[in-house]
């Protein structure tokens, strides 16, 4: 049971180590005004396309609202019609266990205005609907303000995504191949055994 | 003294191991390789666990299969019932192929025909194809019936119980090694070059590989019974070839099949279904991470290194001294008291309690497993091969069924469907206390007061015709190797270890 014991501790050392004060989506306020290039509906290839993203402080805020924030993050997003039935993407108030962003464009130092990055939407981003938004983060890595391509209730200006396939050719060949000898092998070994079988009878 | 001479002649056989008069082994020796009980037992539980790592190669990597083939949870959920229910009639048809055309035959080319389905794996694009590759992947389970039954063939009935632990626990340790071994491989690959949606594919070739070689291992290195394969032994008239009819009626008109395939779908069948949803449930409820979650998972798995074999070893120890009713006692006990705690484990609500709690409950969910296969090669002789397939179905069975009910949509929270589960377990096993053996009791009563004898009770699976040819043989052989599960009350006859001329018929 030592090896029990071990596991138990090592895995509340872990979990008190994630424990920690998160801020929620709700609190934060939409400061900034974030653009990316796609049009609503667009197609693109992962892997092959581009998106450019721009974003600044809105200035119809008060100022010195902007004061903490140190850092952006600009990420993906998943559109609601990517999240039905799938847990793991699911939005959650929180936002340490919030999984609507889970790919990351650009990390970059705030600055009010003209800030602009252009992506290739990476390899494995798989195939969905999205939409982008930036954090802005405070010197202790909190979220303290938010902006994104889309409207509040996430159905304006989604674009999507298709992802590569992962298969290649050679990888098709290999499984047929092996799966053809498989079978094959299988007959020689019934053949082998009635050849065996008829010759320990006439011996 | 043998009128004819026949080809091989078995009084000239030695074997490495001490034997009984079937040629079975009566002992265990488990860093032992001799062919052909060793031999046989090593070949056999590397063949199960292969196809135990195949057949849940997909789970640890479902994050990101998932995303490639853009699966809901709906379709993962509906693989992982698929991957299970194939196995179903599976192994009853595997049981059947065992009776008639020998374990060797009928395990190798089940392995080499689902291996194509390992292979497909990585050429799979969507929802549809992923559900049928684990469906077809899935009936690489029945494999476990060729296990069990080769056991069953090579050892005798003091330690069939623990050949049969240990082939079904260390083959099941494949469900938990893969979440271990899947993991690695893919990172290892991926750490190459390939891009993670090619990695997975790749990594499906491992699992693939390894069931296609342990096939070829089981044909040109096993073999059926100690005295040779059963083509050789139906050719040159040794061993009878049985009628496929008569086989399958003795099997399904004996009900303590019946029960022992109930009772066996809330032990294994629970094991699979935890199998299946564990990790979400620790991943989900206390909110550790994927790999924290995978390790978890593999740990249930991973238990059966030794708890099923364990259940194996007390019910042969427990038969030493109180026969077949000290397995019968146990194995309700020991199921029981697993389904106590099943309910337990929905109800504790803090991570280090729950991880506990499913480690105890590992032990003697497993443990029931073991013990259920102490009592199986007993039920029958002559359909051995479809009793233990009806029971291994009955298996998958139980993990459909509660799968379905329990954990498929919302109806239930997970922790509650935990609780139910095990509520199921504690009903599901009292059938245990209904199986009666004249010749030996069951849990209530002792053996029949007409006195009836293991031969009587063998001999009844026989008709007439059937006997006067002289079929049933073997089955008396067996009875008579069988009088050790009266318990301490008979002394077993002693085995030698080099048959000089075998005994007369008895």
């Amino acid at each position: 049971m030592a090896r029990a014991a071990l596991l138990v501790s090592s895995i509340l050392l872990s979990c008190l180590v994630a424990t920690s004060y998160g801020a929620t989506i709700s609190s934060l306020m939409r400061t900034l005004v974030v653009t990316a290039s796609p049009a609503a509906g667009q197609v693109l290839k992962a892997g092959e396309d581009k998106i450019t993203v721009t974003w600044s402080y809105n200035n119809t805020f008060a100022r010195g609202t902007d004061s903490t924030y140190k850092t952006i993050k600009v990420k993906l997003c998943y559109a609601p019609i990517s999240q039905v039935d799938r847990a793991w993407r699911k939005t959650v108030d929180d936002l340490s266990k919030d999984k609507t962003c889970q790919f990351n464009i650009v990390t970059k130092p705030y600055n009010p205005s003209n800030n602009t990055f252009t992506w290739t939407v990476e390899r494995d981003t798989p195939t969905a609907t999205y939409f982008v938004r930036a954090y802005a983060y405070n010197s202790a890595e909190e979220e303290v303000g938010f902006g994104q391509t889309t409207d509040a209730h996430k159905t304006t200006n989604l674009f999507e995504v298709h992802a590569i396939s992962g298969r290649h050719t050679s990888l098709d060949i290999s499984s047929i191949c092996f799966s053809a000898f498989s079978v094959v092998s299988l007959f020689g070994f019934f053949f082998i055994e009635k050849r065996k079988a008829k010759s320990s009878q006439q011996k | 003294m043998e009128v004819e001479q026949k080809p091989n002649d078995l009084s000239t056989q030695k074997f490495p191991l001490p034997v009984d008069s079937e040629h079975k082994a009566t002992v265990f020796r488990v860093h032992s390789f001799a062919p052909p009980h060793m031999r046989a037992f090593h070949i056999s539980w590397i063949s199960f666990f292969s196809c135990f790592v195949s057949t849940f190669a997909a789970p640890p990597l479902l994050p990101i299969i998932r995303d490639n083939l853009n699966l809901t949870s709906t379709d993962i959920g509906n693989a992982g019932i698929a991957a299970v229910s194939g196995a179903v009639f599976a192994r009853v048809a595997m049981g059947t192929a065992c009776d008639l055309v020998g374990p060797r035959l009928a395990s190798s080319s089940l392995i080499l025909l689902t291996a194509p389905a390992v292979f497909c794996s990585s050429i799979s694009n969507s929802p549809v194809s992923f559900l049928l590759v684990r469906f077809f992947t899935g009936f690489s389970l029945a494999t476990f019936v060729s296990t069990q039954f080769w056991m069953s063939s090579m050892f005798t009935a003091r330690v069939v119980g623990t050949a049969n632990g240990l082939a079904g626990g260390w083959g099941n340790l494949g469900g938990g090694a893969t979440q271990l071994i899947m993991p690695l491989v893919f990172s290892v690959i991926r750490d190459i070059g390939a891009t993670k949606f090619t990695a997975w594919r790749i990594a499906f070739f491992i699992p693939a590989l390894f069931q296609t070689l342990s096939a070829y291992a089981i044909f040109f290195l096993g073999q059926d019974m100690p005295d040779g394969n059963y083509s050789k032994l139906h050719k040159s008239g040794e061993r009878h070839k049985d009628n496929f009819p008569q086989v399958l009626y003795h099997a399904v008109t004996n009900y303590r099949g019946w029960i022992l395939a109930l009772t066996y779908g809330y032990c294994f069948g629970v094991e699979l279904t935890v199998d299946n949803i564990i990790a979400q449930y620790f991943y989900d409820r206390f909110n550790v991470n994927l790999r924290t979650a995978g390790m978890i998972a593999a740990s249930f798995g991973l238990a059966n290194i030794f708890s099923r074999p364990g259940g194996g070893i007390l019910s042969d120890a427990v038969a030493k001294r109180f026969g077949m009713r000290g397995r019968l006692w146990t194995l309700w006990m020991v199921q029981t008291i697993g389904g106590l705690l099943c309910v337990l484990l929905g109800k504790v609500g803090s991570l280090g309690a729950s991880v506990a709690v499913m480690l105890v409950f590992s032990i003697f969910c497993q443990a029931a497993c073991g013990l259920t296969f102490g009592v199986v090669p007993f039920v029958s002789r002559r359909s051995l091969g479809i009793i233990s397939g009806m029971t291994g179905g009955g298996g998958n069975v139980g993990a459909v069924l509660t799968q379905v009910i329990l954990f498929r949509g919302s109806r239930f929270s997970t922790e509650t469907g935990i609780t139910l589960m095990g509520i199921m377990i504690l009903c599901c096993s009292l059938p245990i206390w209904l199986i009666y053996f004249p010749q030996w009791g069951g849990m209530l009563h002792g053996p029949s007061s007409k006195g009836t004898t293991e031969e009587e009770y063998y001999m009844s699976e026989w008709s007439s015709t059937e006997r006067n040819k002289g079929f049933h043989q073997a089955s008396m052989k067996f009875a008579d190797n069988s009088r050790s599960e009266r318990g301490r009350r008979v002394e077993s006859a002693p085995a030698p270890v080099d048959q000089g001329t075998p005994s007369p018929g008895v």
